[in-house]
């Protein structure tokens, strides 16, 4: 499945897209016309089956992609960035018709950059970094590799003022870390970078101690983008 | 490497004749799909027949232009401009087809994206290549046809029509020669993407050395030379003695032989050359550049 949404003929039908692609694929005219409708369905793209391609949205170009690579209903399924130019709600619509493909037992090879959708997706990851194996296992495995210091942190105070509040919030934290306003703004959001062997625990029970309330924490970036960048030796920290 | 093909649902391909055959099976896929793209810009269907109406124009002025005295002489017949011109607009229509419209075709797949998505079915170079340009050649025999019909019952113009089959038996070497310049052509359109302006001057310059439109004889006199192992010229001289002077196979037999070799060595080499592109631009995981 290429990760380009131009690999369609866009002057004809979805359907009759299908059906050429099934065609060379090696079926007869009338099992590429049935196998094109039962994937068409299984996108749900049956109502727009005789657009044309270049009237679709560009989701529903991809998931015309789907189809198409679903048509042999292949044991291996090699798939190229197929979300990275989609919204949440089409990339997580393909997700699940892939994943639906792999239940069914279809061997997927996922290529993607958006780290953020391996979790709960991939069921083993490899990482390349220019062409070398960086790392290859389970997705918990990676995640266990990102050692993650540093936190978004919001924050309030009812008893210092707000131009106090960082310097309040350091001075809390002592030695356990540091704390920095994040994005340009001091209103209430904190980049909170702790020590090495610092748990976070002790590190907000001191802030909160000092009678700084926390509305949210997390991470600052995610566990498996952290070991991404670790294993890639691009750790900033 | 699918479930259906397991289950047989679908035939195996193999190294065989039968897996030839299952390929072939898939051009009329081809046609239909071009059928409809073309029937989608419904104009381009009417501004064929435009153009050549507009072509035919043409050379009918130049016809009045130029004397009949100023050409060969076909079987003892001094033939008009018009009557000489014709047949080499037959011929060169062909060439157009099996070099022009597969580098056009491959370049189209390549921008449009669609040439790498070819490329994974399990259909080989060769069909997809064939695949492509099966509209035309099965449009243009009966556009041919309908053309020199207007051109003897508008214009006079005055054909042998036992000239036909020799001339078919000429072209039925003549275009697996240009097939193979056109496949050489493609591989440089797949591996430097704009090489299809390379195989038009080469065209161009062909067709320029080959009496199409003016006579041979006014040509220097070392391209005179060079003309006699050139196929277009060799093709329509070959189709000019049977469509205008009704020359015999004793006379036609010669250039199918000459043109034969080669069809064989542009064929073997625009095969290999474009195998090699393939491969290379697989190698390097450029296939989608364009």
């Amino acid at each position: 499945m290429p990760s380009g949404d131009r690999s369609f003929y866009l002057r004809i039908s979805g359907l009759e897209n299908l059906v050429f692609f099934g065609r060379l694929c090696g079926f007869n005219r009338p099992q590429a016309i049935r196998r094109a409708w039962e994937c068409l369905k299984d996108v749900d793209l049956e109502e727009a089956a005789k657009r044309p391609v270049g009237l679709y949205s560009h989701g529903m170009q991809k998931r015309l992609s789907v189809a198409r690579a679903l048509l042999m209903d292949p044991a291996v399924l090699f798939v190229d960035e197929a979300t990275h130019d989609l919204d949440p709600e089409g990339a997580l619509r393909v997700q699940r018709l892939i994943s639906a493909s792999a239940e069914r037992g279809t061997a997927v090879i996922w290529a993607t950059q958006r780290l953020d959708e391996i979790p709960g997706f991939a069921r083993s990851v490899t990482l390349l970094d220019r062409g070398r194996v960086r790392f290859a296992g389970s997705v918990p495995a990676l995640m266990a590799i990102s050692t993650v210091r540093r936190y978004l942190v919001q924050l309030r105070s009812d008893r210092a003022r707000p131009d106090k509040l960082l310097s309040t919030a350091q001075v809390a934290l002592g030695t356990m870390g540091t704390i920095e306003p994040s994005y340009g703004s001091a209103e209430a959001y904190y980049l909170v970078c702790l020590a090495d062997e610092v748990a976070l625990g002790d590190a907000l029970a001191s802030i909160t101690a000092s009678g700084i309330r926390i509305l949210a924490c997390r991470e600052e970036r995610s566990g498996i983008e952290s070991a991404f960048l670790r294993l890639t030796g691009n750790d900033p920290q | 490497m699918n479930r259906l093909a397991d289950q047989e649902t679908i035939a195996r391909p193999s190294r065989s004749w039968a897996a030839v055959r299952e390929d072939l099976a898939k051009i009329p896929a081809f046609f239909r799909r071009d059928l409809f793209v073309l029937w989608s810009y419904r104009v381009s269907f009417f501004s064929d027949w435009i153009n050549l109406i507009v072509q035919v124009l043409l050379f009918y002025f130049l016809n009045r232009l130029i004397p009949p005295d100023r050409l060969p002489t076909y079987g003892g017949r001094q033939v008009s401009y018009i009557e000489w011109v014709t047949v080499a607009l037959v011929v060169t229509t062909f060439m157009q087809v099996t070099l022009g419209h597969l580098l056009s075709t491959l370049r189209q797949e390549q921008l449009m994206g669609t040439l790498e998505s070819l490329l994974v079915t399990p259909t080989a170079a060769t069909t997809i290549q064939l695949g492509s340009v099966t509209y035309d050649l099965l449009y243009v025999p009966v556009r041919t046809t309908l053309f020199l019909v207007i051109m003897s019952v508008v214009f006079g113009v005055d054909f042998q029509l036992s000239g036909l089959v020799p001339t078919v038996a000429i072209l039925a070497v003549f275009i697996p020669c240009m097939w193979g310049l056109g496949l050489m052509g493609a591989a440089s359109v797949i591996t430097v993407r704009r090489g299809s302006g390379v195989a038009g001057i080469a065209v161009t310059g062909l067709t320029l050395a080959s009496g199409a439109y003016f006579p041979i004889e006014y040509l220097p006199a070392w391209l005179q030379e060079l003309a006699q192992y050139n196929p277009i010229a060799l093709a329509l001289e070959g189709a000019r003695q049977a469509m205008l002077a009704d020359a015999g196979w004793s006379v036609i037999w010669p250039t199918i032989l000459k043109l034969a070799p080669m069809a064989v060595v542009s064929l073997a080499l625009g095969m290999a050359a474009f195998r090699l592109a393939l491969e290379h631009e697989r190698r390097r995981g450029t296939i989608g550049l364009y």
